[in-house]
């Protein structure tokens, strides 16, 4: 579960005063339960990424409080947010990938700092391959596959570990609608097994066509929760 | 079988598996080359500073605490008004070393001594025809400082014409040198140690900034500064080992020549010639029996030192970095 109490991010620009820097996020409250699945919507600009940014631990609230899967973040030692960061998957807007590691490593990465054996691995690895359709470019670098394929990756990697907490950063932006529907049924799955989702996108027909409880952005500030 | 790899690339796939790509970010020539290098200066320098203790300790201890008195007509009557009995000048000297403070023992050399001492001038036939002075031997007790000066005015009172040679003072020099060679050569092993941890954190945070995505990515998905330092201080501590066991095969010829050519000031063991043996483990058996027991110890820990040297810098430069991290 996560909890935010008014929450506020700007990011710290280089040279900028203090003062000039941009406010990302203001004021942000709101809370998911275990197992909870939210849109994230908002125009381009709005903060999702952002507040995707806070919730992944990449950094930290300027402002407010921010509770991760049950562990206030302001006090967590740093072994400690390690320890909750290897609970989450995220799934970059810009996916992300080691471009010299081959597919197949690059969706083992979360396992192996689980420092789990090799064989389950593997097993993991390929299965996941198989359902994202790309057991055959278990070789490939990213830079060898096409966009949606590269997305897939990162959603593989995102998910290969079952984490606690799934942040989606418009994942199907690069996928057909065959693909942005098998997706949704993983995230339901998941849902269902206890993982808290979160999914950020600017796509009103998936949005329409899986009805949720969504979380609306604009200017960094929440619109709407329900 | 296709299906299993073999452990050998199986271990290989888990040293790519999390993207640090390690043996890119720290390559695997320059980095032992130098610390081979350093390694080489930093055996020369023990070397030195083992030698220097070696000849320190013997000449500051050996002839230091002896003095040589010469009392040339030894057997003439003292003429000194104080004295009653007629003593011959050499015992006057004797009975007055033998309360002096500090000495332990009195030796006067007799004939046989003499002549041995005499033997290379005089030959070994020797009937003397001219009376020879009284040699005295004045072994001090550990830890005290005869005053030679004192001693000798002392003494002229008694029997003017009195010589008295501090075998000490030479010994006392040399032993001088020798702690302040040993102070440099300490000096010179500080400085290369600094200079590989410059030179180590220089290359660790190359490494770093070579692999600054895929370290923020993995960090970013939990894996802790331990896990990250301690691949990348392995990484180091491994090629710094190669490096000094280098540096140390390096060293051992110029060590076994250094040490044969100061073998007779430290009148050490007798230096073997290594036989024109084929096998080479003899031979490493007999270069290493030349080398005196402290230096052996010091070549053997150079690889395991550098090691540590390298595992300790790259904890620290990698831990400093992370913390730019969230
Ligand atoms: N790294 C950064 N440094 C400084 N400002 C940033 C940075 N990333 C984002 N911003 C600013 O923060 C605000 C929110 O950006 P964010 O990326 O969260 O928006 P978004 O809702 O994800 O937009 P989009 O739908 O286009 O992805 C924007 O004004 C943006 O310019
Ligand atoms: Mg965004």
């Amino acid at each position: 579960m996560i909890r935010l109490r008014d929450v506020g991010f700007r990011y710290d620009a280089a040279g900028a005063s203090a003062a000039s820097a941009p406010v990302a996020l203001r004021q942000i409250s709101f809370e998911v339960p275990q197992g909870g699945f939210r849109w994230l919507l908002g125009p381009s600009g709005a903060g999702k990424s952002s507040l995707l940014r806070l919730l992944a631990l990449a950094a930290r609230p300027t402002s407010g409080t921010l509770e991760i899967l049950g562990s206030s973040v302001a006090q967590a030692r740093r072994a400690a947010l390690a320890r909750l960061r290897r609970r989450i998957g995220v799934v970059h807007q810009d996916f992300r990938l080691l471009p010299d590691l081959p597919v197949f490593d690059n969706i083992a990465l979360p396992l192996r700092l689980q420092h789990r054996p090799e064989d389950e691995v593997r097993d993991e690895v390929h299965s996941i391959l198989d359902w994202v359709g790309l057991a055959s470019r278990a070789t490939a670098r990213p830079p060898q596959l096409s966009g949606g394929e590269q997305q897939r990756v990162a959603i593989a990697r995102a998910v290969i570990h079952r984490p606690a907490l799934l942040l989606a950063d418009e994942p199907t932006n690069a996928l057909d609608e065959y693909q942005a529907n098998r997706l949704m049924e993983l995230f339901r799955d998941l849902s269902g097994l206890g993982t808290t989702i979160l999914v950020a996108t600017h796509n009103d027909a998936l949005i329409r066509r899986y009805p949720a409880h969504e979380l609306e952005l604009a200017q960094g500030r929440l619109l709407r929760d329900g | 079988m296709a299906e299993r790899p073999g452990l050998f690339t199986r271990w290989n796939q888990a040293r790519r598996a999390d993207g640090l790509a390690l043996r890119r970010a720290l390559p695997d020539r320059l980095l032992p080359l130098l610390v081979a290098a350093m390694a080489v200066l930093a055996a020369l320098a023990l070397a030195g500073a083992t030698g220097a203790q070696i000849l320190s300790a013997r000449w500051s201890n050996g002839a230091a605490s002896m003095l040589t008195i010469q009392v040339p007509d030894p057997e003439t009557p003292t003429t000194t008004a104080g004295t009653t009995a007629h003593l011959t000048r050499s015992d006057a000297v004797l009975a007055a070393l033998a309360d002096s403070p500090g000495a332990s023992r009195v030796h006067r050399l007799d004939k046989a001594e003499l002549g041995a001492l005499l033997a290379p001038w005089l030959g070994q036939d020797h009937d003397f025809a001219l009376t020879l002075p009284a040699i005295i031997e004045l072994h001090m007790a550990t830890g005290t400082q005869a005053d030679a000066t004192a001693l000798a005015r002392r003494l002229n009172t008694i029997a003017p014409g009195t010589l008295i040679e501090r075998n000490a003072e030479w010994g006392e020099r040399l032993g001088r040198l020798a702690d302040s060679l040993h102070s440099c050569a300490l000096l010179a092993v500080a400085i290369v140690v600094g200079i590989a941890v410059v030179l180590i954190a220089a290359t660790t945070r190359a490494g770093l900034a070579a692999r600054r995505l895929p370290i923020e990515l993995i960090h970013a998905m939990g894996a802790t500064d331990g896990y990250i330092a301690g691949r990348f201080a392995r990484r180091t501590a491994l090629l710094a080992f190669i490096g000094g066991l280098a540096g140390s095969v390096l060293a051992l010829p110029i060590l076994v020549l250094l040490s044969r050519v100061a073998a007779p000031f430290a009148a050490a063991t007798p230096t073997p010639t290594p036989a024109s043996s084929a096998d080479w483990t003899m031979l490493a058996h007999t270069l290493l029996a030349t080398l005196p027991t402290p230096l052996v110890a010091t070549l053997l820990a150079l690889a395991p030192a550098a090691a540590l040297i390298g595992w300790l810098t790259t904890q620290a430069t990698v831990r400093a970095w992370l913390r730019n991290l969230p």
